[in-house]
């Protein structure tokens, strides 16, 4: 075995289920013995793209403000920066707050799927390495972080109101969060490479 | 105790899909797994990361000393740079969120690319830093970098949503296009570093 973040070559030991194989070296957790994380993650990421369109075609919140009120979604909000033309924002906040969160579920969907359902195809394989790959630019959490702050800073000029989008977002965040966090990226690999042997 | 690398043994690591491979110099090869590109060390680690830190440094100007956003109430400018936000959530008392902004907008940056910095100069110049210190260092950077963003997430969510005229404006500044750019190019440093290179730089040395 290899370490991917320090290169140590390591003798191949024998883990206990549940438990984690850490380099001696630099820390970096080299593989996990966890089993049966692909159903609980399908299941998550079905949940999330429940959650997904509430959370983007309804208002997050509804602000009041001099007799005037006015709904935003989050869509219409990347809108607004393009109008302005401030085109870097809006096409980050877009893509960070919404495509590449989504474009992460219907990937993670897929690969799940596929692997509890027996298929395969190789496609599967650049399909779970674009999932890696958009980790850090899925940013549902900082987002979220931004929507409070917003609040609390429109606080002293306007009367806010959560709506029900940002309830979806959150569970949409929770959802997406736990769905990364369950799975066992060595266990897919090692399915994907089982399956890829037994079609050729 | 003695390590050996698999570079030293003649191996190479495909970083996605964890199989070891044998390696052929001078070939550009992929992984017969799944298909990734396989490299012993990321190609030119070193000097991307210095081109995209160096970049975001100069950036970094520009992008407290701009306006980020222009509040227009009751038909009166106001714009306000990062700081000058902060300073606003400090005077309407809310001290967690200016604390979490100041955080995330400017310590959060600082810290990350004068970290980068530290690591890159150590291996420059042989200052003696433990790995373990520069492992971890490099792993916390690698962790808060996209927290920054929450700033311009900030901006754009107020932008979109007081839009009232006559009433309230929120417009962004050109220091938000500044500090977006930033904050991407710092991930890309952090990215492009490969972590192994700390290691063999200790042993070129012992
Ligand atoms: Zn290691
Ligand atoms: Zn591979």
């Amino acid at each position: 075995m290899l370490c991917a973040e320090c290169d140590l070559l390591i003798q191949n030991k024998i883990i206990e289920e549940g438990s984690y194989l850490k380099c001696p070296r630099c820390g970096h957790v080299l593989y996990k013995q966890k089993y049966n994380t692909i159903i609980k993650s399908l299941a998550l990421s079905i949940t999330a793209l429940i959650c997904f369109y509430p959370a983007v075609t309804e208002p997050i919140m509804s602000l009041s403000m001099g007799g005037k009120e006015q709904h935003q979604n989050i869509i219409e909000g990347a809108l607004v920066l393009l109008k302005e033309e401030h085109y870097i924002v809006a096409v980050l906040t877009f893509m960070c707050s919404l495509l590449i969160p989504l474009f992460r579920l219907l990937l993670l969907f897929y690969v799940t799927l596929s692997l509890s359902v027996n298929y395969f195809s190789p496609h599967l394989f650049w399909t779970f390495r674009l999932y890696h790959y958009m980790e850090e630019w899925g940013m549902l959490d900082v987002y979220m972080l931004g929507v409070i702050v917003s609040v609390v800073k429109l606080s002293s000029m306007a009367e806010i109101q959560f709506g029900f989008g940002f309830w979806m977002y959150a569970m949409l965040l929770i959802c997406s969060i736990m769905a990364n966090n369950e799975l066992n990226h060595h266990e897919v690999w090692d399915r994907l490479l089982a399956k890829k042997k037994a079609f050729q | 105790m003695n390590y050996y690398t698999g570079k030293e043994e003649g191996l190479v690591l495909c970083t996605e899909c964890h199989t070891i491979h044998q390696f052929i110099p001078d070939v550009l090869m992929h992984c017969n797994r799944c298909g990734a590109e396989l490299n012993q060390r990321k190609p030119n680690s070193l000097a991307r990361t210095w081109a995209l830190l160096l970049s975001s440094m100069i950036l970094f100007i520009p992008a407290n000393m701009l306006d980020i956003m222009n509040v227009t109430y009751f038909g009166q400018d106001d714009p306000s740079t990062i700081m000058g936000g902060v300073i606003v959530l400090i005077q309407l008392g809310s001290y967690p969120v200016a604390f979490v902004v100041f955080v995330a907008s400017i310590l959060v940056p600082l810290f990350k690319m004068f970290g980068i910095l530290m690591i890159l100069l150590s291996l420059k110049y042989h200052i003696d830093l433990t790995d373990k210190q520069r492992i971890k260092m490099f792993r916390v950077i690698d962790f808060i970098g996209r927290w920054s963003m929450l700033d311009i997430f900030v901006i754009s969510i107020l932008a979109a949503l007081v839009n009232i005229s006559g009433v309230a404006v929120i417009t962004a500044g050109a220091g938000a296009t500044a500090f977006s750019v930033v904050v991407v190019l710092t991930i890309l440093a952090a990215n492009s570093f490969d972590t192994r290179l700390l290691w063999d730089y200790k042993k070129l040395r012992s």
